[in-house]
């Protein structure tokens, strides 16, 4: 920036803006095999310097990169039991996330995702333990139960409604952990399977070496499964299931415009059950043994308290209300029972708060003040004119307002103006020399909206015929006929619309 | 079918119809999926254990070993858990409806809320008390009946007649009080309530507390059969959850209906020699599921179809 | 004589939409107005913004002098008991029936206050005489009568208290025209002490029966003070 130093304003001052130089063309590198661009900035015009600014549009990649990249670098660094705790956070992050996917993204409230985990884990080990398949394969076998499963448990969605649907899933969970205790070979070890095979060599286990392999196996799992929730997310899927997100009316509308849906929604919740399969086998081999306690009602609580206290449907909500309560129930294990009351309470105190959870605090504080400095100024100007608190966090344009209020005030005073005397002087004589007050009304309206104007028509040429259009205000719109009265005098047609344009303004 | 079957079959049912019936009326009525139910179930439980437990000695004293003795018991333990039940309700109102109940989202909120006071109940009770099963006095006493060459246990009969009663009294109240013709009329249309000068923050306490009164004397007909724990509600939650689904939520014959029809299918499957008591739980799913599949809006939606 | 209603400046909308552009009406006691003009152009907002159930708000109503209006930009419907129980009486667009809950008890919600739940029977007969084709029907479920006879009894549970401002929204919706001339005249037969404003889609079932006739268009009002007449 050279020449004159401008103060910063506004809500934002310390917000990195780029001035890009507008001589050069713009160079941007793409993702490799995409279109997509690695961050998005975007070029704004500044009303108030007059220059072109670059600014970071979207300001989450880095964020990410920062928190996991922390993550990374400090986990190491821990103690064995931190280092743990930081590990189990990672798989339940990674769980969470592709829950998020199902219930943000597809919109299925499912309850059933631990059960999906379980399962696969399950069969996973089964497979080690009983038919001697390498842990390698375990990875594969995962995901392809995790697929069949969640194909099995999609297909009623479609059918059931939001809260049936959610009640169902539970009663599969149940299902599943009632059904593995059932298991003869498994009743000795109360329904587990031990001794799972494991990318962690057995003598490491539990061992410093084993720990941070088994945190940087986590940490893996946590990428790949925001790799998933991102490319579902900003490929054709995510776009489709977009339009149908919020309402009933939406889901109308996309189905009017021929997008179907739910099999849309269907293909995720495939998708991430395929990749539940897979956190499932990992979890298997992470803890070299798997128990019917994945499927309980009190574990997915815990995992629903995460989502919750982060925000549901939200991939940074869903990591952040993992790391808080992972904290508090693993990190605070010496607390006994008090630990879960304080993750129930923060649960309670979030949800009363805050609309979207801890990650949408900030979006909501800011419709908030948004909200109370419309009401204000709604209160403040006495009346009209003026946006009202929605509309005017709609209006970009804040001159706009002010041209408003201008407006109102003026129409205000030249209401007063008008005068059974005022109009029959117009009557008199439309096109001569007017009273200062006349002269104003009239200047008033030329300077009108083409909108709000109306023509004189001669309905046949070179007849004294006349009658008045009202123009459209649009481009190839032509003006439409307002009333069937004629006028065979231009005069009368003037003052006939001088009338009408007293009424508009007198109503307005 | 013999009679020792049948009765037990209406004894589960009518402790989960208790439960299906306030878990129907409150979600149609005021919006809230109520998963605090279990919570109430035992608290309740346990203020009844309290109660008993502090005027034992004070009954024994005035009354001794009478008829008269026992009654009061009786009505001490119905009555500490009614009161402790309604009082749920009110934390209930006034943490789960009174903050959100007009804001956006309030459905998933209130479920999000009463899931974490449930969890926070459960937790609470488990540190205070431990996780020990406390037994309650036994107010219908430990006598048989001999009917038609079956023999009933008091305690069976008392907890069919109580829920009996206890039902009828809330329909009536819901048929026949003022409160309860508002109560219906938002269940029916919350915007026409409005115009007809019902206010909803007015109305909910007293469903609320009615509710939570419902849960109560679920625990204390209950406590007659079994024990209390901390745990104890988690059961009959779940049980009234899937209850109220099925008979469609918001209908409370459905309800019934769905209480009656899970009671003997979990009998019948009970004693089904090759199942046993391991499978209820698997059983009651699969039919509920299988009927949630064929019919989406459960047996209340089948109740209004034919009524159509 | 007193003026019952006093509008000044009302705006009201819903989300990002602005339907009513800063209304002024005032009625007097006794008034019946009829609110004329096309779809979506505002009657049904104007009446809903009088009890509160629009999405926001701004603007003085004064009922009877006391102080109803105001600015708010959420809560929609949280007031309205409160003001129904101060005196209006609203007959809302679509009826908003109870459909399992029969006529009679139907009508019976409508007396909210301890004086109208204490005469509730002489109120029902009184609604009967008014709308005759009801009596036959007291114990049948409201959600299977037909549209003139449900109009009817959204009707009569508004007319169960004295209200001292009667809000009917379009009593001719969806009815066919024969019935709804009888469900008007019923309604311009009524002997109320209070005014009642009328939002009509159709002008000619209004004219000669309503004290002041005012139009609106685009969310403002038309025809009312302050009009200059076309020549």
């Amino acid at each position: 920036m050279s020449g004159k130093r401008f103060y910063k304003v506004g809500r934002r001052p310390w917000e990195l803006r780029l001035a890009p130089s507008g001589i050069n063309e713009r160079q941007r590198s793409r993702l490799p095999g995409t279109r997509g661009h690695w961050l998005k900035w975007r070029d704004v015009h500044n009303p108030k310097t007059l220059r072109r600014e670059r600014v970071l549009a979207d300001k989450m990649p880095l964020w990410w990169t920062l928190g996991l990249s922390f993550v990374a670098i400090v986990t190491p660094f821990l103690s064995n039991s931190l280092l743990s705790v930081v590990s189990i956070f990672c798989v339940y992050a990674a769980i969470n996330v592709l829950w998020t996917l199902i219930v943000g993204t597809a919109g299925i409230f499912s309850l059933a995702t631990l059960a999906v985990v379980g399962a696969s884990g399950y069969v996973a080990a089964a497979a080690n333990v009983y038919l001697g398949v390498p842990w390698p394969f375990m990875l594969l076998i995962g995901p392809m139960v995790g697929f069949v499963f969640g194909a099995v448990l999609a297909a009623p969605s479609t059918r059931l409604d939001g809260l049936y649907y959610a009640l169902l899933t539970m009663g599969v969970a149940e299902i599943c952990r009632v059904f593995v205790l059932q298991l003869r070979p498994l009743t000795a070890t109360g329904g587990a399977i031990t001794q799972v095979d494991s990318f962690i060599p057995e003598d490491w286990f539990l061992q410093r070496p084993g720990l941070l392999l088994g945190f940087a196996g986590a940490f893996l799992l946590l990428l790949g499964a925001l790799l998933v929730w991102r490319l579902v997310n900003s490929e054709r899927l995510g776009m489709l299931l977009r339009v149908a997100r919020t309402g009933r009316e939406d889901e109308a509308f996309a189905e009017a415009i021929g997008i179907d849906f739910r099999r849309a929604r269907l293909m995720v919740f495939v998708i991430s059950s395929a990749a539940l399969g897979v956190v499932g086998a990992f979890y298997a081999m992470y803890f070299r043994s798997i128990s019917p306690q994945i499927f309980s009602l009190d574990q997915m609580l815990m995992l629903f308290a995460m989502m919750v206290i982060g925000g549901l449907g939200r991939a940074e909500g869903a990591v952040v209300g993992a790391a808080i309560v992972t904290l508090i129930d693993k990190g605070l294990i010496e607390l006994g029972p008090p630990r879960i009351i304080l993750v129930a309470f923060i649960m309670i105190g979030v949800t009363i708060f805050a609309r979207e959870g801890l990650t949408g605090a900030r979006a909501q504080f800011r419709d908030f003040r948004n909200r109370k400095a419309g009401e204000r100024r709604a209160r403040r100007t006495e009346k009209g004119g003026e946006a009202m608190p929605e509309e005017a966090t709609e209006v970009h344009d804040k001159q706009e307002l002010y041209y408003r209020r201008f407006n109102k005030r003026l129409r205000e005073r030249l209401k007063k103006l008008i005068t059974p005397e005022l109009i029959e002087e117009h009557r008199r004589d439309p096109l001569g020399h007017h009273s200062d007050e006349l002269a104003r009304v009239l200047n008033y309206f030329r300077r009108g909206e083409m909108a709000d104007k109306y023509v004189i028509h001669r309905m046949v040429p070179a007849e004294e015929k006349f009658r008045v259009m009202a123009v459209s205000g649009q481009r190839g719109m032509p003006p439409r006929v307002i009333d069937d009265r004629e006028y065979h005098d231009i005069k009368e047609a003037y003052h006939a619309v001088f009338l009408l344009r007293v009424n508009d303004l007198l109503e307005s | 079918m013999d009679l020792g079957l049948i009765v037990y079959a209406l004894n589960l049912a009518s402790i989960y119809a208790l439960m299906a019936i306030g878990i129907s009326i409150l979600w149609s009525s005021v919006g809230i999926i109520n998963m605090a139910h279990g919570a109430t179930f035992a608290v309740s439980g346990y203020a009844a254990w309290l109660v008993t437990g502090a005027l034992k000695p004070v009954i024994a004293a005035a009354f001794g070993k009478t008829a008269i003795a026992s009654a009061v018991m009786a009505g001490a333990l119905v009555g500490s858990a009614l009161i402790a039940g309604a009082l749920c309700g009110v934390i209930i109102y006034l943490l789960a409806f009174l903050p959100i109940h007009d804001k956006p989202n309030f459905q998933v909120r209130a479920l999000i809320v009463t899931l974490g006071l449930n969890i926070a109940s459960v937790q609470g009770l488990l540190w205070t008390f431990g996780p020990r099963n406390q037994g309650l006095p036994k107010i219908f006493g430990f006598g048989r009946w001999e009917v038609f060459g079956t023999r009933i246990r008091y305690d069976q009969a008392g907890t069919i007649i109580g829920a009996i009663v206890v039902m009828g009294l809330t329909l009536a109240w819901l048929r026949y009080s003022r409160r309860g013709l508002e109560v219906r009329a938002m269940m029916q249309n919350a915007e026409g309530a409005a115009y007809s000068g019902i206010s909803r923050q007015v109305t909910a306490l007293p469903v609320l507390m009615l509710t939570g009164a419902l849960a109560g004397m679920a625990a204390a007909l209950l406590s007659q059969t079994i024990f209390v724990s901390p745990t104890a509600g988690v059961i009959p939650l779940v049980k009234g959850l899937t209850i109220a689904l099925l008979g469609g939520l918001g209908s409370v014959p459905g309800a019934v209906i769905g209480a009656i029809l899970v009671g003997f299918l979990e009998a019948i499957v009970g004693v089904i020699p090759f199942l046993g008591q391991r499978y209820v739980l698997f059983a009651t799913f699969l039919f509920i599921i299988a009927v949630l599949i064929v019919r989406p809006r459960g047996i209340g939606g089948l109740l209004d179809d034919t009524r159509e | 004589m007193p003026e019952l209603l006093e509008i000044r400046q009302l705006s009201a909308g819903y989300g990002p939409l602005r339907v009513l552009h800063e209304i002024d009406l005032t009625v007097r006691a006794g008034e019946r107005i009829g609110l004329v003009g096309l779809n979506g152009h505002g009657k049904t907002t104007l009446i809903r913004a009088l009890t509160h159930m629009t999405g926001w708000q701004q603007g003085s109503i004064k009922l009877d002098g006391a102080e109803i209006g105001g600015t708010r930009s959420l809560g929609a419907g949280r007031r309205t008991p409160g003001l129904i129980r101060r005196g209006i009486g609203v007959a809302p667009q679509g009826d908003a029936i109870f459909p399992g809950l029969s006529v009679r008890k139907h009508l019976e919600c409508g007396a909210h206050t301890k004086l109208a739940w204490r005469e509730r029977r002489q109120r029902i007969d009184r609604v009967f005489d008014v709308f005759p084709p009801l009596r036959p029907l007291e114990h049948a479920l409201v959600g299977k009568l037909s549209g003139g006879e449900r109009r009817m009894v959204s009707i009569g549970r508004m007319l169960m208290t004295e209200a001292r401002l009667y809000l009917i929204d379009e009593p001719s919706l969806g009815l066919a025209p024969k019935i709804s001339q009888r469900v008007m005249k019923a309604l311009w037969d009524l002997s109320v002490d209070g005014a009642m404003i009328v939002a009509e889609q159709n002008v000619s079932l209004l004219t000669g029966h309503a004290d002041r006739v005012i139009g609106m268009h685009a969310g403002r009002m038309r025809g009312d003070v302050g009009h200059v007449e076309l020549v």
